[in-house]
Protein backbone atom coordinates (compact mmCIF):
# COMPACT_ATOMS: atom_id res chain seq x y z
CA UNK A 1 0.00 0.00 0.00
CA UNK A 2 1.58 3.29 -1.08
CA UNK A 3 2.26 5.82 1.49
CA UNK A 4 0.26 8.92 1.19
CA UNK A 5 1.84 12.29 1.30
CA UNK A 6 -0.13 15.27 2.16
CA UNK A 7 0.40 17.99 -0.37
CA UNK A 8 -0.49 21.43 0.77
CA UNK A 9 -3.00 23.18 -1.39
CA UNK A 10 -1.82 25.86 -3.80
CA UNK A 11 -3.32 29.13 -2.89
CA UNK A 12 -2.67 32.48 -4.44
CA UNK A 13 -3.18 35.26 -1.98
CA UNK A 14 -4.98 37.73 -4.22
CA UNK A 15 -6.86 35.51 -6.54
CA UNK A 16 -10.58 35.29 -6.03
CA UNK A 17 -10.94 31.60 -6.29
CA UNK A 18 -8.15 29.67 -4.89
CA UNK A 19 -7.64 26.47 -6.71
CA UNK A 20 -6.59 23.85 -4.42
CA UNK A 21 -5.15 21.20 -6.61
CA UNK A 22 -3.48 18.22 -5.26
CA UNK A 23 -2.33 16.73 -8.47
CA UNK A 24 -0.77 19.64 -10.24
CA UNK A 25 2.67 20.60 -9.26
CA UNK A 26 3.34 23.74 -7.49
CA UNK A 27 3.95 26.06 -10.34
CA UNK A 28 4.32 29.68 -10.26
CA UNK A 29 2.06 30.59 -13.10
CA UNK A 30 -0.72 32.87 -12.03
CA UNK A 31 -4.24 32.06 -12.99
CA UNK A 32 -4.58 34.80 -15.52
CA UNK A 33 -8.30 35.40 -15.71
CA UNK A 34 -8.58 35.46 -12.03
CA UNK A 35 -5.82 37.71 -11.04
CA UNK A 36 -6.47 41.36 -10.95
CA UNK A 37 -3.22 42.56 -9.69
CA UNK A 38 0.26 41.44 -10.31
CA UNK A 39 2.61 40.36 -7.73
CA UNK A 40 6.28 39.92 -7.93
CA UNK A 41 6.84 36.22 -8.28
CA UNK A 42 8.37 34.64 -5.29
CA UNK A 43 10.48 31.62 -5.50
CA UNK A 44 8.37 28.61 -4.73
CA UNK A 45 10.99 26.85 -2.78
CA UNK A 46 12.91 28.80 -0.26
CA UNK A 47 16.06 27.16 0.92
CA UNK A 48 16.59 27.41 4.60
CA UNK A 49 18.56 30.56 5.30
CA UNK A 50 21.67 29.76 7.14
CA UNK A 51 21.49 32.03 10.09
CA UNK A 52 24.59 30.82 11.73
CA UNK A 53 25.58 27.87 9.65
CA UNK A 54 29.06 26.87 8.76
CA UNK A 55 28.51 26.96 5.05
CA UNK A 56 27.62 30.39 3.78
CA UNK A 57 26.20 29.85 0.41
CA UNK A 58 24.77 32.41 -1.85
CA UNK A 59 21.06 32.40 -1.82
CA UNK A 60 19.84 33.69 -5.09
CA UNK A 61 16.95 35.84 -4.22
CA UNK A 62 15.43 37.82 -7.00
CA UNK A 63 14.09 40.57 -4.83
CA UNK A 64 17.38 41.34 -3.23
CA UNK A 65 19.39 41.43 -6.46
CA UNK A 66 17.12 43.84 -8.23
CA UNK A 67 17.55 46.42 -5.52
CA UNK A 68 21.26 46.07 -5.06
CA UNK A 69 22.26 46.82 -8.62
CA UNK A 70 21.79 50.26 -9.98
CA UNK A 71 18.51 51.44 -11.17
CA UNK A 72 19.17 51.10 -14.87
CA UNK A 73 22.02 49.22 -16.46
CA UNK A 74 22.94 52.01 -18.79
CA UNK A 75 23.76 54.82 -16.45
CA UNK A 76 26.05 53.61 -13.75
CA UNK A 77 26.92 56.22 -11.18
CA UNK A 78 30.44 57.52 -11.49
CA UNK A 79 31.52 56.13 -8.18
CA UNK A 80 30.90 52.58 -9.22
CA UNK A 81 33.55 52.72 -11.89
CA UNK A 82 36.19 52.85 -9.21
CA UNK A 83 36.05 49.27 -8.07
CA UNK A 84 33.74 46.46 -7.28
CA UNK A 85 33.82 47.33 -3.65
CA UNK A 86 30.90 49.66 -4.06
CA UNK A 87 28.80 46.75 -5.18
CA UNK A 88 27.19 44.03 -3.31
CA UNK A 89 29.79 41.77 -1.80
CA UNK A 90 30.29 38.74 -3.99
CA UNK A 91 28.54 40.39 -6.90
CA UNK A 92 30.33 40.85 -10.18
CA UNK A 93 30.47 44.27 -11.79
CA UNK A 94 28.25 44.76 -14.74
CA UNK A 95 29.59 43.95 -18.17
CA UNK A 96 29.82 47.54 -19.32
CA UNK A 97 31.97 48.45 -16.37
CA UNK A 98 34.25 45.52 -16.86
CA UNK A 99 34.79 46.49 -20.44
CA UNK A 100 35.31 50.07 -19.31
CA UNK A 101 32.72 51.35 -21.67
CA UNK A 102 31.23 54.33 -20.00
CA UNK A 103 28.23 55.47 -22.02
CA UNK A 104 27.57 58.60 -20.03
CA UNK A 105 31.11 59.76 -20.58
CA UNK A 106 30.84 59.05 -24.29
CA UNK A 107 27.63 61.04 -24.42
CA UNK A 108 29.14 63.97 -22.57
CA UNK A 109 32.19 64.01 -24.80
CA UNK A 110 29.97 63.90 -27.87
CA UNK A 111 27.95 66.83 -26.64
CA UNK A 112 31.06 68.83 -25.97
CA UNK A 113 32.30 68.24 -29.50
CA UNK A 114 29.11 69.31 -31.21
CA UNK A 115 29.60 72.95 -30.39
CA UNK A 116 32.44 73.92 -32.72
CA UNK A 117 33.57 77.03 -30.94
CA UNK A 118 33.53 76.31 -27.28
CA UNK A 119 35.34 73.22 -26.23
CA UNK A 120 35.66 71.76 -22.80
CA UNK A 121 39.04 70.16 -23.08
CA UNK A 122 39.14 68.81 -19.54
CA UNK A 123 36.60 66.16 -20.43
CA UNK A 124 38.93 64.72 -23.00
CA UNK A 125 41.95 64.45 -20.79
CA UNK A 126 41.39 60.78 -20.16
CA UNK A 127 41.45 58.90 -23.42
CA UNK A 128 38.84 56.39 -24.30
CA UNK A 129 38.58 53.95 -27.15
CA UNK A 130 34.96 52.96 -26.95
CA UNK A 131 33.68 56.27 -28.27
CA UNK A 132 35.87 56.09 -31.37
CA UNK A 133 34.76 52.54 -31.87
CA UNK A 134 31.14 53.64 -31.89
CA UNK A 135 31.91 56.44 -34.32
CA UNK A 136 33.80 54.08 -36.59
CA UNK A 137 30.85 51.75 -36.69
CA UNK A 138 28.40 54.55 -37.31
CA UNK A 139 30.57 55.94 -40.09
CA UNK A 140 30.94 52.57 -41.76
CA UNK A 141 27.24 51.92 -41.52
CA UNK A 142 26.39 55.27 -43.09
CA UNK A 143 28.81 54.50 -45.89
CA UNK A 144 27.10 51.16 -46.28
CA UNK A 145 23.82 52.98 -46.68
CA UNK A 146 25.44 54.92 -49.48
CA UNK A 147 26.43 51.67 -51.13
CA UNK A 148 30.12 51.61 -50.28
CA UNK A 149 31.50 48.76 -48.24
CA UNK A 150 34.50 50.35 -46.60
CA UNK A 151 34.79 48.87 -43.12
CA UNK A 152 38.38 47.76 -43.43
CA UNK A 153 39.49 50.83 -45.28
CA UNK A 154 38.23 53.20 -42.61
CA UNK A 155 39.73 51.21 -39.77
CA UNK A 156 43.08 51.01 -41.52
CA UNK A 157 43.10 54.71 -42.27
CA UNK A 158 42.20 55.52 -38.67
CA UNK A 159 45.08 53.44 -37.39
CA UNK A 160 47.62 54.83 -39.80
CA UNK A 161 46.57 58.42 -39.35
CA UNK A 162 46.74 58.15 -35.57
CA UNK A 163 50.25 56.69 -35.80
CA UNK A 164 51.21 59.48 -38.20
CA UNK A 165 49.80 62.14 -35.89
CA UNK A 166 51.50 60.57 -32.88
CA UNK A 167 54.93 60.61 -34.49
CA UNK A 168 54.64 64.08 -36.02
CA UNK A 169 53.36 65.74 -32.88
CA UNK A 170 55.89 64.10 -30.65
CA UNK A 171 58.68 65.23 -32.93
CA UNK A 172 57.29 68.74 -33.07
CA UNK A 173 56.94 69.02 -29.35
CA UNK A 174 60.53 68.05 -28.81
CA UNK A 175 61.38 67.10 -25.30
CA UNK A 176 58.05 68.01 -23.80
CA UNK A 177 55.87 65.86 -25.96
CA UNK A 178 53.69 63.54 -23.96
CA UNK A 179 51.18 62.41 -26.48
CA UNK A 180 50.91 58.65 -26.36
CA UNK A 181 49.45 56.48 -29.06
CA UNK A 182 46.32 55.65 -27.09
CA UNK A 183 45.46 59.29 -26.66
CA UNK A 184 46.23 60.07 -30.27
CA UNK A 185 43.87 57.35 -31.44
CA UNK A 186 41.24 58.60 -29.04
CA UNK A 187 41.47 62.18 -30.32
CA UNK A 188 41.40 61.16 -33.98
CA UNK A 189 38.43 58.91 -33.32
CA UNK A 190 36.40 61.42 -31.37
CA UNK A 191 36.97 64.20 -33.85
CA UNK A 192 35.60 61.90 -36.52
CA UNK A 193 32.18 63.01 -35.34
CA UNK A 194 31.77 65.83 -37.88
CA UNK A 195 32.68 63.43 -40.65
CA UNK A 196 30.08 60.96 -39.40
CA UNK A 197 27.50 63.71 -39.48
CA UNK A 198 28.67 64.66 -42.96
CA UNK A 199 28.30 61.13 -44.24
CA UNK A 200 24.82 60.95 -42.78
CA UNK A 201 23.94 64.28 -44.35
CA UNK A 202 25.49 63.45 -47.71
CA UNK A 203 22.83 60.83 -48.24
CA UNK A 204 20.39 63.66 -48.75
CA UNK A 205 22.56 66.36 -50.19
CA UNK A 206 23.35 67.10 -53.84
CA UNK A 207 25.95 64.85 -55.43
CA UNK A 208 29.57 65.67 -55.51
CA UNK A 209 30.76 67.50 -58.58
CA UNK A 210 28.79 70.60 -57.64
CA UNK A 211 30.46 73.46 -55.86
CA UNK A 212 27.89 73.43 -53.09
CA UNK A 213 28.89 69.90 -52.15
CA UNK A 214 32.51 70.93 -51.86
CA UNK A 215 31.61 73.87 -49.68
CA UNK A 216 29.61 71.66 -47.35
CA UNK A 217 32.48 69.20 -47.15
CA UNK A 218 34.86 72.05 -46.43
CA UNK A 219 32.68 73.21 -43.54
CA UNK A 220 32.75 69.80 -41.90
CA UNK A 221 36.46 69.31 -42.46
CA UNK A 222 37.27 72.66 -40.95
CA UNK A 223 35.06 71.89 -37.97
CA UNK A 224 36.87 68.60 -37.40
CA UNK A 225 40.27 70.23 -37.79
CA UNK A 226 39.47 72.97 -35.35
CA UNK A 227 38.24 70.60 -32.71
CA UNK A 228 41.11 68.17 -32.99
CA UNK A 229 43.81 70.82 -32.98
CA UNK A 230 42.26 72.34 -29.87
CA UNK A 231 42.30 68.97 -28.17
CA UNK A 232 45.85 68.22 -29.17
CA UNK A 233 47.22 71.62 -28.28
CA UNK A 234 46.42 71.00 -24.63
CA UNK A 235 49.25 68.51 -24.36
CA UNK A 236 51.83 70.54 -26.06
CA UNK A 237 53.51 73.12 -23.90
CA UNK A 238 55.01 75.15 -26.69
CA UNK A 239 51.79 75.17 -28.64
CA UNK A 240 51.52 78.90 -29.01
CA UNK A 241 54.44 78.79 -31.40
CA UNK A 242 53.00 76.34 -33.80
CA UNK A 243 49.25 76.11 -33.70
CA UNK A 244 49.05 76.01 -37.46
CA UNK A 245 51.69 73.31 -37.53
CA UNK A 246 49.53 71.09 -35.36
CA UNK A 247 46.37 71.88 -37.27
CA UNK A 248 47.75 71.02 -40.69
CA UNK A 249 48.21 67.26 -40.22
CA UNK A 250 44.73 67.09 -38.71
CA UNK A 251 43.39 68.91 -41.75
CA UNK A 252 45.05 66.38 -44.03
CA UNK A 253 43.62 63.46 -42.10
CA UNK A 254 40.04 64.70 -42.07
CA UNK A 255 40.07 65.77 -45.69
CA UNK A 256 41.13 62.22 -46.46
CA UNK A 257 38.12 60.85 -44.62
CA UNK A 258 35.80 63.34 -46.22
CA UNK A 259 36.99 62.17 -49.62
CA UNK A 260 35.71 58.74 -48.75
CA UNK A 261 32.33 60.29 -48.23
CA UNK A 262 32.41 62.46 -51.30
CA UNK A 263 33.46 59.92 -53.88
CA UNK B 1 82.04 65.69 -40.54
CA UNK B 2 80.03 68.09 -42.56
CA UNK B 3 82.20 71.14 -42.38
CA UNK B 4 81.02 74.52 -43.30
CA UNK B 5 83.30 76.75 -45.27
CA UNK B 6 80.96 79.69 -45.01
CA UNK B 7 83.22 81.28 -42.47
CA UNK B 8 85.61 83.00 -44.71
CA UNK B 9 88.87 81.78 -43.21
CA UNK B 10 90.02 79.45 -45.91
CA UNK B 11 91.51 76.54 -44.08
CA UNK B 12 89.44 76.40 -40.94
CA UNK B 13 88.66 72.77 -40.80
CA UNK B 14 87.89 70.71 -37.77
CA UNK B 15 89.02 67.19 -37.32
CA UNK B 16 86.25 64.98 -38.62
CA UNK B 17 84.80 62.73 -36.01
CA UNK B 18 83.68 59.19 -36.42
CA UNK B 19 80.11 59.99 -35.59
CA UNK B 20 78.08 62.84 -36.81
CA UNK B 21 76.26 65.29 -34.69
CA UNK B 22 74.50 67.99 -36.54
CA UNK B 23 72.22 69.15 -33.80
CA UNK B 24 72.87 72.28 -31.85
CA UNK B 25 71.10 71.46 -28.67
CA UNK B 26 72.75 70.04 -25.66
CA UNK B 27 70.20 67.34 -25.23
CA UNK B 28 71.45 65.20 -28.07
CA UNK B 29 75.04 65.98 -27.14
CA UNK B 30 74.58 64.59 -23.70
CA UNK B 31 72.40 61.84 -25.01
CA UNK B 32 74.99 60.73 -27.44
CA UNK B 33 77.54 60.41 -24.69
CA UNK B 34 75.11 58.31 -22.74
CA UNK B 35 74.53 56.03 -25.68
CA UNK B 36 78.18 55.30 -25.96
CA UNK B 37 78.12 54.22 -22.37
CA UNK B 38 75.62 51.57 -23.15
CA UNK B 39 71.96 51.06 -23.48
CA UNK B 40 71.40 50.46 -19.81
CA UNK B 41 70.89 54.09 -19.03
CA UNK B 42 68.27 54.28 -21.71
CA UNK B 43 66.45 51.13 -20.74
CA UNK B 44 63.74 52.73 -18.75
CA UNK B 45 63.45 55.68 -21.07
CA UNK B 46 62.88 53.53 -24.10
CA UNK B 47 60.05 51.71 -22.41
CA UNK B 48 58.30 54.84 -21.18
CA UNK B 49 55.58 55.67 -23.63
CA UNK B 50 55.93 59.39 -23.73
CA UNK B 51 59.63 59.57 -24.17
CA UNK B 52 59.80 56.81 -26.67
CA UNK B 53 60.11 59.14 -29.54
CA UNK B 54 62.46 61.61 -27.97
CA UNK B 55 65.12 59.15 -27.00
CA UNK B 56 67.62 58.69 -29.68
CA UNK B 57 66.26 56.84 -32.67
CA UNK B 58 69.55 55.25 -33.50
CA UNK B 59 69.72 53.73 -30.02
CA UNK B 60 66.39 52.06 -30.60
CA UNK B 61 67.42 50.83 -34.02
CA UNK B 62 70.64 49.38 -32.67
CA UNK B 63 68.78 47.74 -29.83
CA UNK B 64 66.35 46.03 -32.15
CA UNK B 65 68.98 44.96 -34.62
CA UNK B 66 71.07 43.43 -31.88
CA UNK B 67 68.17 41.67 -30.36
CA UNK B 68 66.29 40.38 -33.34
CA UNK B 69 68.59 40.26 -36.28
CA UNK B 70 72.00 39.35 -35.09
CA UNK B 71 72.87 38.83 -31.50
CA UNK B 72 76.58 38.85 -32.05
CA UNK B 73 76.87 42.47 -33.09
CA UNK B 74 78.19 44.75 -30.45
CA UNK B 75 75.66 47.42 -29.58
CA UNK B 76 78.13 50.22 -29.25
CA UNK B 77 79.82 49.64 -32.58
CA UNK B 78 76.50 49.23 -34.26
CA UNK B 79 75.34 52.48 -32.77
CA UNK B 80 78.30 54.26 -34.21
CA UNK B 81 77.62 52.85 -37.63
CA UNK B 82 73.96 53.74 -37.51
CA UNK B 83 74.58 57.21 -36.16
CA UNK B 84 76.86 57.97 -39.01
CA UNK B 85 73.98 57.57 -41.39
CA UNK B 86 70.97 58.52 -39.34
CA UNK B 87 71.50 61.70 -37.47
CA UNK B 88 69.18 62.71 -34.70
CA UNK B 89 65.75 63.36 -36.25
CA UNK B 90 64.71 65.71 -33.48
CA UNK B 91 66.90 68.37 -35.00
CA UNK B 92 64.80 68.43 -38.15
CA UNK B 93 61.54 69.04 -36.37
CA UNK B 94 62.46 72.06 -34.33
CA UNK B 95 60.43 74.43 -36.41
CA UNK B 96 57.96 77.15 -35.83
CA UNK B 97 55.38 79.02 -37.88
CA UNK B 98 57.74 81.75 -38.94
CA UNK B 99 60.31 79.34 -40.25
CA UNK B 100 57.74 77.32 -42.18
CA UNK B 101 56.29 80.36 -43.90
CA UNK B 102 59.65 81.73 -44.96
CA UNK B 103 61.01 78.39 -46.03
CA UNK B 104 58.02 77.83 -48.27
CA UNK B 105 58.73 81.17 -49.88
CA UNK B 106 62.35 80.19 -50.41
CA UNK B 107 61.47 76.82 -51.92
CA UNK B 108 58.79 78.10 -54.26
CA UNK B 109 60.48 81.35 -55.28
CA UNK B 110 64.20 80.75 -54.85
CA UNK B 111 65.15 83.50 -57.26
CA UNK B 112 63.64 86.05 -54.90
CA UNK B 113 65.74 85.02 -51.93
CA UNK B 114 68.07 87.89 -51.19
CA UNK B 115 70.13 86.44 -48.39
CA UNK B 116 72.93 83.97 -48.50
CA UNK B 117 72.43 80.26 -48.77
CA UNK B 118 74.88 78.96 -46.27
CA UNK B 119 73.86 77.36 -43.05
CA UNK B 120 74.71 79.15 -39.88
CA UNK B 121 76.95 77.15 -37.64
CA UNK B 122 77.90 77.64 -34.05
CA UNK B 123 80.53 75.99 -31.93
CA UNK B 124 78.94 73.72 -29.39
CA UNK B 125 81.09 71.80 -27.03
CA UNK B 126 84.20 72.21 -29.11
CA UNK B 127 82.60 70.94 -32.27
CA UNK B 128 81.11 72.98 -35.04
CA UNK B 129 77.49 72.17 -35.56
CA UNK B 130 74.56 73.74 -37.31
CA UNK B 131 71.86 75.75 -35.74
CA UNK B 132 68.41 74.20 -35.72
CA UNK B 133 65.83 75.24 -38.33
CA UNK B 134 64.12 77.59 -35.92
CA UNK B 135 67.05 79.94 -36.04
CA UNK B 136 68.34 79.42 -39.53
CA UNK B 137 66.33 79.74 -42.70
CA UNK B 138 68.77 77.65 -44.70
CA UNK B 139 68.69 74.61 -42.46
CA UNK B 140 66.80 71.60 -43.83
CA UNK B 141 63.84 70.31 -41.90
CA UNK B 142 61.67 67.25 -42.20
CA UNK B 143 58.32 68.75 -41.31
CA UNK B 144 57.73 70.55 -44.61
CA UNK B 145 58.70 67.57 -46.80
CA UNK B 146 56.44 65.21 -44.86
CA UNK B 147 53.49 67.58 -44.97
CA UNK B 148 54.09 68.33 -48.63
CA UNK B 149 54.17 64.63 -49.40
CA UNK B 150 50.89 64.11 -47.57
CA UNK B 151 49.36 67.08 -49.38
CA UNK B 152 50.51 65.71 -52.71
CA UNK B 153 48.96 62.30 -52.05
CA UNK B 154 45.66 63.76 -50.89
CA UNK B 155 45.42 66.29 -53.72
CA UNK B 156 46.22 63.63 -56.27
CA UNK B 157 43.46 61.44 -54.82
CA UNK B 158 41.09 64.40 -55.05
CA UNK B 159 42.05 64.89 -58.68
CA UNK B 160 41.38 61.25 -59.41
CA UNK B 161 38.06 61.49 -57.67
CA UNK B 162 37.04 64.49 -59.73
CA UNK B 163 37.63 62.45 -62.85
CA UNK B 164 35.54 59.68 -61.40
CA UNK B 165 38.35 57.24 -60.84
CA UNK B 166 38.49 57.23 -57.09
CA UNK B 167 38.82 54.08 -55.05
CA UNK B 168 40.71 53.53 -51.80
CA UNK B 169 43.32 51.37 -53.44
CA UNK B 170 44.24 54.28 -55.67
CA UNK B 171 45.44 56.06 -52.56
CA UNK B 172 47.81 53.23 -51.80
CA UNK B 173 49.12 53.31 -55.34
CA UNK B 174 49.73 57.05 -55.23
CA UNK B 175 51.45 56.74 -51.88
CA UNK B 176 53.86 54.12 -53.12
CA UNK B 177 54.47 56.03 -56.33
CA UNK B 178 55.27 59.13 -54.32
CA UNK B 179 57.64 57.19 -52.08
CA UNK B 180 59.37 55.83 -55.12
CA UNK B 181 59.75 59.31 -56.54
CA UNK B 182 61.21 60.51 -53.26
CA UNK B 183 63.61 57.62 -53.22
CA UNK B 184 64.69 58.35 -56.78
CA UNK B 185 65.35 61.96 -55.91
CA UNK B 186 67.36 60.97 -52.85
CA UNK B 187 69.43 58.55 -54.84
CA UNK B 188 70.05 61.15 -57.52
CA UNK B 189 71.38 63.62 -54.99
CA UNK B 190 73.32 61.03 -53.08
CA UNK B 191 74.95 59.58 -56.17
CA UNK B 192 76.01 62.95 -57.45
CA UNK B 193 77.50 63.82 -54.09
CA UNK B 194 79.16 60.46 -53.89
CA UNK B 195 80.81 60.78 -57.24
CA UNK B 196 82.42 64.04 -56.30
CA UNK B 197 83.22 63.82 -52.64
CA UNK B 198 83.42 61.39 -49.82
CA UNK B 199 79.69 61.57 -49.28
CA UNK B 200 79.72 62.34 -45.59
CA UNK B 201 76.54 64.32 -45.74
CA UNK B 202 73.93 62.97 -43.30
CA UNK B 203 71.21 60.98 -44.96
CA UNK B 204 68.34 62.85 -43.38
CA UNK B 205 69.63 66.10 -44.86
CA UNK B 206 69.43 64.58 -48.33
CA UNK B 207 65.99 63.19 -47.58
CA UNK B 208 64.87 66.64 -46.52
CA UNK B 209 66.24 68.35 -49.61
CA UNK B 210 64.64 65.77 -51.84
CA UNK B 211 61.31 66.13 -50.12
CA UNK B 212 61.07 69.83 -50.87
CA UNK B 213 60.15 68.87 -54.41
CA UNK B 214 56.75 67.84 -53.17
CA UNK B 215 55.82 71.39 -52.26
CA UNK B 216 56.06 72.46 -55.87
CA UNK B 217 54.31 69.33 -57.01
CA UNK B 218 51.42 69.90 -54.62
CA UNK B 219 51.05 73.39 -55.96
CA UNK B 220 50.99 72.10 -59.54
CA UNK B 221 48.37 69.47 -58.71
CA UNK B 222 46.28 72.06 -56.87
CA UNK B 223 46.36 74.24 -59.94
CA UNK B 224 45.34 71.28 -62.04
CA UNK B 225 42.29 70.73 -59.87
CA UNK B 226 40.98 74.21 -60.40
CA UNK B 227 41.78 74.69 -64.06
CA UNK B 228 43.44 71.97 -66.01
CA UNK B 229 45.39 74.30 -68.29
CA UNK B 230 47.06 76.02 -65.40
CA UNK B 231 49.00 72.83 -64.89
CA UNK B 232 50.97 73.40 -68.08
CA UNK B 233 52.18 76.68 -66.72
CA UNK B 234 52.64 75.81 -63.04
CA UNK B 235 54.49 72.58 -63.67
CA UNK B 236 57.52 73.93 -65.58
CA UNK B 237 57.70 76.86 -63.26
CA UNK B 238 57.84 74.76 -60.08
CA UNK B 239 60.27 72.44 -61.82
CA UNK B 240 62.59 75.33 -62.50
CA UNK B 241 62.23 76.67 -58.97
CA UNK B 242 63.08 73.31 -57.50
CA UNK B 243 66.03 73.04 -59.86
CA UNK B 244 67.36 76.40 -58.80
CA UNK B 245 66.82 75.60 -55.13
CA UNK B 246 68.64 72.31 -55.38
CA UNK B 247 71.49 73.79 -57.36
CA UNK B 248 72.08 76.51 -54.82
CA UNK B 249 71.87 74.16 -51.88
CA UNK B 250 74.03 71.48 -53.41
CA UNK B 251 76.59 74.04 -54.37
CA UNK B 252 77.05 74.92 -50.73
CA UNK B 253 77.11 71.31 -49.71
CA UNK B 254 79.69 70.40 -52.29
CA UNK B 255 81.74 73.42 -51.54
CA UNK B 256 81.91 72.37 -47.95
CA UNK B 257 82.63 68.74 -48.60
CA UNK B 258 85.09 68.44 -51.36
CA UNK B 259 88.82 68.66 -50.90
CA UNK B 260 89.84 69.51 -54.40
CA UNK B 261 87.55 71.91 -56.11
CA UNK B 262 87.10 70.85 -59.70
CA UNK B 263 84.97 73.50 -61.23
CA UNK B 264 83.74 72.03 -64.50
CA UNK B 265 82.65 68.67 -63.14
CA UNK B 266 80.79 70.40 -60.38
CA UNK B 267 78.93 72.63 -62.74
CA UNK B 268 77.96 69.84 -65.08
CA UNK B 269 76.71 67.78 -62.23
CA UNK B 270 74.67 70.60 -60.81
CA UNK B 271 73.18 71.25 -64.21
CA UNK B 272 72.35 67.58 -64.49
CA UNK B 273 70.56 67.67 -61.13
CA UNK B 274 68.49 70.62 -62.27
CA UNK B 275 67.59 69.02 -65.57
CA UNK B 276 66.71 65.70 -63.99
CA UNK B 277 63.92 67.40 -62.10
CA UNK B 278 61.90 67.64 -65.28
CA UNK B 279 61.26 63.95 -65.97
CA UNK B 280 60.68 63.38 -62.28
CA UNK B 281 58.06 66.08 -62.04
CA UNK B 282 56.38 65.00 -65.25
CA UNK B 283 56.15 61.44 -63.98
CA UNK B 284 54.85 62.39 -60.55
CA UNK B 285 52.56 65.10 -61.79
CA UNK B 286 50.82 62.81 -64.19
CA UNK B 287 48.25 61.60 -61.74
CA UNK B 288 46.60 58.46 -62.93
CA UNK B 289 45.81 54.95 -61.84
CA UNK B 290 48.50 53.59 -64.04
CA UNK B 291 51.69 52.71 -62.27
CA UNK B 292 54.38 53.78 -64.63
CA UNK B 293 52.78 56.64 -66.42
Amino acid sequence: MPKEFTIPPVTFPTSNTPNPTTTTTTTNTPQAPHLHQRQPPTAPFQPPRPSASSLPFMSFDIASTSTSTTSSPFFPPPSSTSSASALFAGEEPSLLEELEINPSLIWRKTLSLIHPFRLNTSLHSDPDLSGPFLYYFAFSLFQLLAGKVQFGVILGWLAISSIFLYSILNFLAGKNGNLDLYRSFSVVGYCLLPIVIYSAASLFLPPTPTTAAFLIAAVFVIWATRVSSRLLAVDDLGASDHRALIAYPCFLIYSLFSMLVMF
Amino acid sequence: MYNDMGSQSGMLRLRPNGHHNSSGNTFSEAGFGLIRGGLGAYGERILGSSEYVQSNVSAILAFFICKYVDASLLPSRLLEQISRYLSDPNYYFRVNDHYVRNKLKVVLFPFLHRGHWTRVSEPVGGRLSYRPPMHDINAPDLYIPLMAFGTYVILATLLLGLHGKFNPEALNLLFVKGLLGWFLQVSLLKLSLFSLSSGEVPLLDIVAYAGYAYTGLSLAVLGRIFWSYSYYFLMPWTCLSMGIFLVKTMKRVLFAEVRSYDSTTHHYLLLFIALAQFPLFIWLGNVSIHWLL
